[in-house]
C-alpha cells in the first residue's frame, strides 16, 4: 500500500513538473509582450527594453527556464507583474473562493444528481423518465454563461432576490453555485442512470431479487454500490476541473476566484501569475485524483491498490 | 487508477480502515448529510445574510462604484486609465488638477505662477495634512518628481520634455526650474501625485496615504476591491458620502445588471448598446460629455516610398470612401463626435482643420486620376480598442468595396502581439484602429505624442506609426517652449493645418465619456477626461 502511495506521489510530482514546464515554454512562445502589457502603448522602446531586462525576459529561453527551476526549488515562483506581489500569494488569496464555489456546487450535484439518476434508472423507458431525461439533456446542452445570465436576469433584476455579482454577502453564492451545479447535475444524473440501470439488469441482481431481497436494498446496497466507482471517478474529475477555475461562471458573476484571475493574467501576459495558477491547480487536480484512487477500496472491498487484477 | 487496478481478495490497509473506522455505510451516510447541507446552506444563508439589492449601497451615505478595470494601485506612476482617476484623486492629490473647463487649477498648491520663462514658483497650502496626520513638505514634491522620472515605462515620461528640479525657498515655497521654457508645467503637474517622501518609491505604491477627501479603510488588490472612508484630516470641505466601495467588474453585462439591481450606484465606460438599454430604465440616469480621447483609423507612415499609401492624395481618397455619418449614427448610436481636426476639439489649443466627408464618387475618381487600381489595404486593431470595434471594421470592408478597394482585417486579442505589428516589426499593415487618451486637457500633449516624430525616435520605432515630418515636429517643439501665448497659438494652429494636409487618418472620432448612475446619486459632474470628483457626490435616501 505504502509502495503504491509512494509510486503515485512520484507520478504526481512528475505530472506537475511536466505541466508547469510545458506551460512555461508555451506562454513564452505565444504572441504578446508582458512589458508592453504593463507599460502600455506610449512606452518607448528603451523603456520596454528596460522592463524586459528587469523581468529577465531578454535572457535565452533555456536560461529563463533554469532560473525558474532554481527559484521554484527555493519555493519562489516569482512576482506578479500586474500585482507587484508574490504570484503564489495572489493565487492562494483567490483559491479559497474557487474551492468554496466548487465544493458547494459538487455537493449540490451529488445530492440532486444521484437520487435523480437512480430514480431514472428504476423508471427507465417510462414517460416520466423520458420527461426528466429531456430536462437533463437540456441542462447538459445549455452553456453555463447562458444559464448564468438567465439566472441573473431572473433572480437579480426581475426578482431582485440575490446579488448579481461578487462575493459581498453569503447570498452571493447562490446563483454561481446554481449555475455550475445545473450542468453537473445533468451530466452526473445521466451517468448514474446508465450505471445503475446496467447493474439493475445484471444477473446477480436477478438472483438476489429471486431470493427475496428488498427493492431498496437491491437498489442502494447492490446496484448503487457497484456503480459507485465510476460515479466517484466522474465526480472527482468534474470537481478537479472546477478547481482549475470555473472561468466563465467566475467572469459572469464577477466571482473573485482563480478563473477570473487567470483570464486577467493571460490578457496581461503575467507569466509568473500564469505559472503560479498552473502550479496550484495542477497540485489540486493531481491531489484530488490521488484521493479518489485511495477511496476505491472504501467503496469496493475487491479493489486492492497496487496489485494486479486477478478477477 | 482505473477499475482494472485491482479486484483481488485479502485485506489491504485502506480496506481495513474502511471496515474499522469508516464503513461504506457511514461514508454514504456522511456524504448524504454533507450534500443536504450543500443544498440548504445557500438558501439558509441567503435568508440570514444581507440581501443583495443595495447590498453595497444600503446606507444613505454609502456609494458603490463598479469599475471596468481593476484598480491594482491607488498610484499612477505606470498607467492611468480613466475611471481610476476618480478614485486615485479621492485619496492622493497633486499640486494642480484639470478642472471641468480642462484648465489647470490649484489643489495642494496655493499659488502656481510662472516667474520666469524657465521657472515656476509654487506655494503650498498651509492647511494640508496627509491622512496619517503628517504635514505636506516641499521635499515630498521633490521626491515625487524624482520617483516618477525613475519609473520605466511611465505614461507621463513622454509628456515631460524634461523633468523640473525643485529648489526649496522656505517651508512652503519652492521653484520648479527647467532648462527650456515649459509653459504647460502647471498642467503636467496635475498628474504627479504627492506622497510622503519617506514612503515614495520608483514604482506604483501599494499603500494609500494621501491628502484627498478619503482614505483607504480596506483594500484587496487581488480582486480590485477597496473601501474608502472619510479622511478626518482632509483640508477641504468634508465629503457628504461617508463610505465609498470600489469594485472591479470586468464584464460590462455584469456592471449593467449590478446597476439595474441596485447593487452598485455608478458604472463607467459603457458602450452605446448599454447606454441605449439603460436609458429606458427607471431610476437610472446617464451622464455624457464629449471626451478627450482621440480614436482613429490611422494610416501607416512606414510604407515604402513607392507604395500608393505613401501618397497623401490616396489616403484622402480612401477617407472619402468611409461613411462616417452612418457609422456614428448607425453603429455608435450618436455617442461619438466625428473629428474636425487632428486632435479632439475639446482640448485647449485645438483648431478645426477640416471634416471627414463621405463622397464615394470623388474617392473613385481621385483614385483613378492617381492611377491607383486594385488597391488592397490591411487593417489591424486590438479587440476593445474602442466601442463596437468589430462592427466598425466590418463596415469599413464594405465601404472600401464600394470604391474598389479590398480591405483585409486582422484582429488582435488584448495582450497579443499587436505591439510588434504597430512598430512594423511583425508584419506590414496599412490602417490601424487605435486610440490616444489625454489627461492634460492640452492639444499640445496629443501633438507631441502623435505628430512630433523625429528620425532619431524612428530609429527605435518610437514615433507614432512612422509619422515623421521634421517641419511639423520642429514647430511642435517650438510651441512646447513658447511662453508668448499669441505666438504659441499661431504656431499650434499652423501645425495642426500642416498635419491635416498629410491626411494621417482615414477617420477619427472622439467618444463621449459616459457613465450611468442610480438616480439617488447626485453631484456626479463628469469631466471630459472621464472622471469626476468623489467629494462632491451625494447619495439621497
Amino acid at each position: 500500500m505504502l509502495t503504491y502511495v509512494a509510486k503515485r506521489l512520484s507520478q504526481s510530482l512528475l505530472t506537475i513538473f511536466l505541466t508547469v514546464s510545458t506551460v512555461f515554454v508555451l506562454i513564452r512562445m505565444a504572441p504578446g509582450d508582458p512589458a508592453y502589457a504593463l507599460a502600455g502603448p506610449l512606452a518607448s522602446t528603451g523603456d520596454l527594453e528596460k522592463i524586459r531586462t528587469s523581468m529577465g525576459l531578454n535572457e535565452p529561453l533555456f536560461t529563463q527556464y533554469g532560473i525558474f527551476l532554481k527559484e521554484l526549488a527555493a519555493g519562489n515562483i516569482g512576482k506578479s507583474y500586474s500585482f507587484q506581489a508574490p504570484a503564489l500569494d495572489v493565487v492562494l488569496g483567490r483559491l479559497p473562493n474557487t474551492i468554496f464555489l466548487a465544493v458547494l456546487a459538487i455537493l449540490l450535484a451529488i445530492v440532486v444528481a444521484i437520487p435523480l439518476g437512480v430514480w431514472m434508472a428504476k423508471r427507465a423507458d417510462t414517460k416520466r423518465e423520458l420527461g426528466v431525461n429531456v430536462l437533463t439533456i437540456a441542462g447538459q446542452s445549455m452553456p453555463d454563461f447562458w444559464i448564468g445570465i438567465m439566472l441573473l436576469t431572473l433572480f437579480a433584476v426581475v426578482f431582485p432576490i440575490f446579488p448579481s455579482s461578487g462575493f459581498t454577502s453569503w447570498s452571493g453564492v447562490v446563483l454561481p453555485v446554481a449555475t455550475i451545479a445545473i450542468l453537473q447535475i445533468a451530466l452526473v444524473s445521466r451517468m448514474v442512470r446508465r450505471e445503475v440501470g446496467s447493474n439493475l439488469a445484471a444477473p446477480y441482481l436477478t438472483v438476489a431479487r429471486a431470493r427475496g431481497t428488498g427493492e431498496q436494498k437491491l437498489t442502494w446496497a447492490y446496484a448503487m454500490r457497484n456503480s459507485s466507482i465510476p460515479i466517484l471517478t466522474t465526480l472527482g474529475t468534474r470537481f478537479a476541473g472546477m478547481l482549475n477555475g470555473v472561468v466563465v461562471v467566475e467572469v459572469v458573476f464577477n466571482w473573485p476566484g482563480l478563473g477570473s484571475l487567470v483570464v486577467r493574467a493571460l490578457e496581461t501576459r503575467d507569466y509568473p501569475l500564469i505559472q503560479a495558477t498552473v502550479l496550484v491547480t495542477s497540485v489540486l487536480a493531481v491531489g484530488v485524483q490521488l484521493l479518489i484512487d485511495l477511496c476505491y477500496p472504501l467503496l469496493d472491498p475487491r479493489v486492492r491498490l497496487g496489485k494486479v487484477s486477478v478477477a | 487508477m482505473t477499475r482494472s487496478d485491482n479486484v483481488a481478495g485479502g485485506s489491504g490497509f485502506l480496506g481495513e480502515v474502511a471496515q474499522r473506522s469508516l464503513s461504506r455505510r457511514s461514508l454514504l451516510r456522511w456524504g448524504a448529510l454533507a450534500g443536504a447541507g450543500a443544498v440548504l446552506a445557500p438558501a439558509v444563508t441567503a435568508c440570514v445574510a444581507p440581501s443583495a439589492p443595495g447590498g453595497g449601497a444600503t446606507g444613505s451615505t454609502t456609494l458603490t462604484l463598479g469599475l471596468n478595470r481593476s484598480l491594482v494601485s491607488l498610484d499612477n506612476k505606470l498607467n492611468q486609465f480613466d475611471a481610476a482617476v476618480t478614485v486615485q484623486r479621492a485619496v492622493r492629490q497633486a499640486l494642480t488638477e484639470i478642472g471641468d473647463d480642462l484648465k489647470p487649477r490649484n489643489v495642494l498648491a496655493e499659488s502656481f505662477e510662472l516667474t520666469s520663462p524657465t521657472q515656476w514658483t509654487v506655494k503650498l497650502r498651509n492647511d494640508i495634512k496627509y491622512s496619517d496626520g503628517s504635514s505636506v513638505a516641499v521635499e515630498d514634491v521633490a521626491k515625487a518628481l524624482e520617483m516618477y522620472s525613475q519609473v520605466n515605462g511611465s505614461f507621463l515620461a513622454p509628456q515631460f520634455p524634461e523633468w523640473p528640479t525643485v529648489t526649496k525657498k522656505d517651508e512652503l515655497t519652492f521653484t520648479l526650474d527647467t532648462k527650456a521654457p515649459l509653459p504647460v508645467l502647471s498642467t503636467l503637474m496635475s498628474n504627479i501625485l504627492i506622497t510622503p517622501a519617506a514612503a515614495n518609491k520608483p514604482e506604483e505604491l501599494q499603500d494609500g496615504v494621501g491628502t484627498g477627501p478619503y482614505k483607504v479603510a480596506s483594500a484587496d488588490r487581488g480582486t480590485g476591491t477597496y473601501k474608502l472612508v472619510v479622511n478626518e484630516n482632509y483640508w477641504g470641505e468634508k465629503p457628504s458620502v461617508s463610505e465609498v466601495n470600489v469594485r472591479f467588474m470586468s464584464e460590462e453585462s455584469s456592471r449593467v445588471v449590478a446597476l439595474r439591481s441596485g447593487e452598485v450606484d455608478v458604472i463607467d465606460s459603457i458602450t452605446p448598446d448599454s447606454v441605449a438599454q439603460l436609458k429606458s430604465v427607471d431610476g437610472i440616469e446617464i451622464e455624457s460629455v464629449t471626451g478627450t480621447r482621440y480614436n482613429q483609423l490611422f494610416y501607416n507612415f512606414r510604407k515604402a516610398a513607392d507604395s500608393p499609401m505613401s501618397d497623401p492624395k490616396v489616403r484622402e481618397a480612401l477617407s472619402y470612401g468611409f461613411d462616417s455619418k452612418s457609422v456614428v449614427e448607425g453603429i455608435l448610436g450618436g455617442t461619438v463626435t466625428s473629428a474636425k481636426g487632428v486632435v479632439p476639439q475639446t482640448l485647449a489649443g485645438a483648431v478645426e482643420t477640416g471634416e471627414y466627408a463621405y463622397d464615394p464618387g470623388k474617392a473613385k475618381s481621385l483614385l483613378a486620376g492617381l492611377g491607383v487600381s486594385n488597391l488592397s489595404v490591411k487593417v489591424i486593431w486590438e479587440t476593445g480598442e474602442f466601442a463596437a470595434d468589430v462592427s466598425i471594421m466590418e463596415a469599413l470592408v464594405e465601404m472600401m468595396k464600394e470604391i474598389g478597394v479590398t480591405a483585409e482585417l486582422q484582429q488582435f486579442e488584448p495582450g497579443g502581439d499587436i505591439s510588434s505589428w504597430r512598430q512594423g516589426k511583425a508584419g506590414d499593415w496599412d490602417i490601424l484602429g487605435n486610440g490616444y487618451g489625454n489627461q492634460t486637457g492640452l492639444a499640445l500633449t496629443n501633438l507631441q505624442g502623435m505628430y512630433a516624430g523625429t528620425a532619431e525616435k524612428e530609429a527605435t520605432r518610437d514615433t507614432y506609426h512612422g509619422f515623421v515630418f521634421p517641419e511639423i515636429s520642429s514647430k511642435i517643439i517650438t510651441a512646447t517652449s513658447e511662453t508668448d501665448q499669441a505666438k504659441s497659438t499661431a504656431l499650434l494652429t499652423q501645425v495642426q493645418k500642416d498635419i491635416w494636409a498629410k491626411w494621417p487618418c482615414m477617420w477619427a472620432f472622439i467618444p463621449n465619456a459616459v457613465l450611468a448612475r442610480r438616480a439617488r446619486v447626485d453631484g456626479v459632474k463628469l469631466r471630459p477626461i472621464n472622471s469626476y470628483q468623489l467629494s462632491t457626490v451625494k447619495v439621497n435616501g
